[in-house]
């Protein structure tokens, strides 16, 4: 074989892991680390946000970190991957249950049932991920809606271990404890943790080959085979990792409300927010699910507590207006408006419609 | 036995309103490509209706089922041709976010003007029923069971012989094609809307005189049941939804008496998720569209 | 695992196709196509449309499942393996109709194809140098940073060639890289080929332009309706009256003869 440059670049060269790794210290710059750093100081300020805000407060931002980790968790499937799930509150159900269930019935210390709650969740992810993933568009988010619905059904007729209908109390007080309750601070604190490390995950993923093979998923599955990358594999993996985050999600969120039902934990518009968090943040990206997840929930909070009956007529109209003037988000509209110097409301129209 | 006889005669004629549900709910998904979450909601938009005809004016609810159809008709058109139309090539997820959100604005307007109790319209036959054996067949349900086949019956005809329905199923199968023969898609499309949420209404207005119905829980268990069958039935197979709906009523009816609990429930989404892994045409459909990934 | 055809001491062939047929509802796309490629040969396949060629080459890696027949990739059997599979096994290919990644860039493109398809580049930063050697060598270094979308034909299927040779294939298979280009773009990428063919990669070549294809190929397989209708060096194929009459037109049986 002739050694022309040609059939050099074609070899190419393995290099030794820590040639990369020094390689990788020596061109950090406040340029690539800018991410990284933002987290840091994000999370260091709403340590400090802590110290001056009421319980009460607390109760309400622990919601909107849990989102954010919800928002994140359904982009790497829904977003990067392509497969929009209609069933990812499935996993939230499930962790919530597999808690509960270990808290109550087996006196497991919290720090025990998290880890297992995770654990089915990435279990389950892989068991409907094999079959599911193979369906396309439409059918996959019917499918993922029925597993979700069906898992509802599931626990709600496991009686004697999950109480069905009738709910699941998990211990909280005295010697039946068997991890003291957290209180307001302390769920602050496991929620924020919580959206930290789904935001770090994604990110890390993003810029990652895995993060590439999921985008090459998305755009063309034939195409992504063709250049060696193992789809089912990437499916399934963006899925379990989904999975676990939102399991993970569920699991404190069940410790939090002590006593819940089957209807809470599978509601199916746990799944509908995450999805319109998504899209009204900007899927496929990073900072579009957070800045969705804070903005929503936020306002949907506000209106809770100011338009009382009529906040979900509102928050459906929010959706609807969402839908038919942000398509792509409000990240990536923003961030369009600033590059071409113009905004315009009507070119998102002119995209889809007829 | 004769338990089993009465269970799978009630879930027939239950099944028939069902698959009137699922017939819109799949018309548009097959036509158009659009999951419409918000067809519960215009089930119930179409009860609520009836029910104010039969509350104010005494209207009997089948004679009400006109002006239910026509209203709902106008309001499917309407929907479509301002809204829906404006995002119809949008990926999936958009799409079925724009007809929750929508579903939610209805009911909720729903909630607001009604509250939400539990309401069923009044008629003076309603606790008549027709003795067949031991089996016991309420009049009402029989006339709303019958009236699904014949709407069923009377639908598919237009799809496959008048000129609206070869335009709706041309541009169904393709719509760029469809455009260069002469066909107005948004028309077309809005009128397809438009049938499918009249059928909506009248179901639901046959679901308020057999039963009872509200704003909260109804529409979303009528959606999902949509779903169920139109699945089973196959996408925008007229008669498949028809069968789906028989198949889900019986099982669920039948299911009810011999399972303890809601095991009913899970095992129709665990059907349904099989059919669509095993076969995504549905039960009886062709299989002219594939859901799946060829790799 | 099948026996080998070859005597044992002859070379293994790079790819070996034994009875390869492929069914679409009633119809058989591909039937019973055999024919083995050593390796450093450039194979032509032509044929009029529907003969069957690019069913061939999705039979190959894998992106159809054959409905009989086997697929020998250096002597070991990859019938029915997924593509990525094949991929690894040193299997690169084009798409006839363009499938870029649209949602990233054309270095990304090609960076993701260093990354999954081969066993050097492990990292992203290892994956965009090589794309930038590549993009340089097809010669589109320019568009780099451009979407995919922006591409114009002739350098949407630079872009196809590129994310293959990013995978470092031993084996390509290309389809039509060359219809709808001008004569200047096609004479490029003739030159292209002839380069990638010194460096040692094998080729199977599906094309439309006859002009190219016979200046690129050693041999030249004939499809037709799903069969092999004949093969040998370019100049017997074209010289094969069933050939000339059937599927190049009189009226470049014409201007060969004259």
């Amino acid at each position: 074989m002739s050694a022309s440059p040609l059939a050099l670049i074609l070899e190419g060269r393995k290099r030794p892991g820590r040639e990369l790794l020094a390689e990788w210290v020596r061109t950090r710059r406040l340029s690539n680390s800018w991410a990284a750093i933002a987290l840091v100081v994000g999370f260091a300020a709403m340590l400090g946000v802590q110290q001056v805000i009421e319980p009460g407060t607390m109760r309400l931002l622990s919601a909107v970190f849990m989102f954010v980790a919800l928002a994140q968790a359904w982009n790497l499937i829904g977003g990067f991957t392509g497969y929009a799930s209609f069933g990812q509150v499935a996993f939230f159900g499930l962790g919530a249950y597999i808690t509960a269930v270990l808290m109550n019935n087996s006196h497991l210390t919290f720090w025990l049932a998290m880890p297992a709650a995770i654990a089915g969740g990435v279990l389950f992810a892989v068991l409907i991920g094999l079959p599911l993933l193979r369906l396309r568009g439409h059918y996959f988010a019917i499918a993922t809606l029925g597993a979700a619905e069906g898992s509802r059904e599931v626990i709600n007729n496991m009686t004697p271990v999950t109480g069905g209908g009738l709910g699941i109390t998990i211990p909280t007080f005295g010697d039946q404890a068997p991890t003291p309750y957290f209180g307001k601070p302390g769920f602050y604190l496991a929620f924020l943790i919580l959206a930290a490390l789904s935001v770090a995950v994604s990110a890390l993923l993003a810029r990652s080959r895995f993060g590439y093979a999921m985008v090459a998923v998305h755009e063309d599955e034939a195409a992504a085979g063709a250049v060696g990358i193992n789809t089912t594999s990437v499916k399934v993996i963006a899925f379990a990792v989904s999975g676990a985050i939102v399991a993970c999600a569920g699991s404190i969120y069940a410790f939090q409300q002590i006593e819940f039902y089957p209807s809470d934990v599978f509601d199916p518009s746990f799944t509908v927010l995450m999805v319109i968090m998504v899209v009204i943040g900007g899927s496929g990206s990073i900072l579009g699910p957070l800045v969705g997840a804070v903005g929503l929930e936020l306002l949907s909070q506000f209106l809770r507590i100011n338009l009382g009956s009529y906040n979900q007529l509102i928050f459906g109209a929010i959706i609807v207006v969402v839908v038919v003037f942000f398509p792509q988000g409000v990240v990536n509209f923003f961030r369009d408006a600033w590059r071409l110097r113009r905004i315009s409301l009507l070119d998102n129209i002119r995209r889809y419609r007829l | 036995m004769s338990q089993l006889l009465q269970a799978a005669a009630y879930g027939v004629v239950q099944g028939g309103l069902l698959g009137l549900v699922a017939v819109g709910f799949s018309l548009v998904w097959g036509v158009m490509n659009v999951i419409n979450l918000s067809h519960g909601a215009l089930a119930v938009t179409g009860a609520y209706l009836a029910w104010l005809l039969n509350l104010h004016f005494g209207l009997d609810p089948f004679l009400a089922l006109p002006v239910v159809a026509i209203a709902l008709f106008l309001f499917g058109y309407a929907l479509q041709r301002g809204l829906i139309n404006l995002v119809i090539n949008a990926p999936i997820f958009l799409t079925l976010l724009l007809t929750f959100g929508l579903g939610l604005v209805i009911l909720n307007s729903l909630q607001l003007l009604f509250n939400a109790d539990d309401r069923t319209i009044e008629t003076s036959y309603a606790s008549q029923s027709l003795a067949l054996g031991t089996v016991n067949v309420p009049y009402g349900r029989l006339a709303a069971c019958g009236l699904a086949l014949a709407i069923t019956v009377g639908l598919a005809a237009v799809m496959t012989r008048t000129r609206l329905g070869h335009s709706i199923s041309a541009t169904g199968m393709d719509r760029g094609a469809a455009r260069l023969m002469g066909i107005r898609a948004r028309h077309v499309y809005a009128i397809t809307f438009g049938i499918s949420a009249a059928l909506a209404g009248v179901a639901g207005t046959m679901i308020a005189t057999v039963g009872s119905f509200n704003p909260t829980t109804t529409p979303g268990q009528l959606t999902l049941d949509a779903f169920v069958i139109s699945v089973l039935g196959g996408l925008g197979n007229m008669y498949g939804a028809l069968v789906g709906g028989l198949v889900l009523g019986i099982a669920e009816s039948v299911g009810g008496l011999v399972l303890t609990g809601t095991w009913v429930n899970a095992i129709a989404m665990a059907v349904l998720i099989l059919t669509l892994i095993v076969r995504p045409s549905g039960l009886i459909g062709k299989a002219q569209y594939s859901g799946r990934v060829e790799v | 695992m099948i026996a080998p055809s070859a005597p044992a001491d002859a070379p293994v062939p790079i790819l070996e196709v034994r009875g390869l047929s492929r069914k679409f509802g009633g119809v058989w796309a591909l039937r019973d196509v055999s024919f083995a490629v050593a390796a450093g040969e450039v194979l032509g396949v032509i044929g009029p449309n529907g003969a069957g060629k690019t069913t061939l080459i999705n039979l190959i890696t894998g992106h159809l499942r054959p409905s009989g027949g086997h697929v020998l990739v250096g002597g070991i059997d990859v019938t029915k393996q997924r593509p990525w599979v094949i991929a690894h096994d040193g299997v690169a290919r084009t798409f006839q109709i363009v499938k870029p990644f649209r949602g990233v860039t054309v270095r990304e493109n090609v960076a993701i194809g260093a990354m999954h398809g081969n066993h050097r580049d492990r990292s992203v930063r290892e994956a965009l140098e090589t794309a930038d050697q590549i993009l340089e060598l097809v010669g589109i270094t320019h568009r780099a940073g451009s979407a995919p979308s922006e591409l114009s034909v002739a350098d949407a299927r630079r872009l196809e060639l590129a994310k293959a040779l990013a995978c470092r294939p031993r084996l390509l298979l290309i389809d039509e890289v060359m219809a709808g280009l001008r004569p200047q773009e096609i004479e490029s990428a003739v030159g292209l080929i002839h380069q990638l063919r010194e460096s040692g990669i094998t080729i199977v070549a599906v094309e439309h332009v006859m002009k190219a294809i016979i200046s690129i190929s050693d041999r030249i397989v004939v499809l037709h309706h799903g069969s092999i209708l004949t093969s040998g060096t370019p100049d017997q194929v074209l010289s094969d009256p069933r050939v000339i009459e059937a599927y190049l037109g009189h009226r470049f049986a014409r201007r060969r003869a004259t």
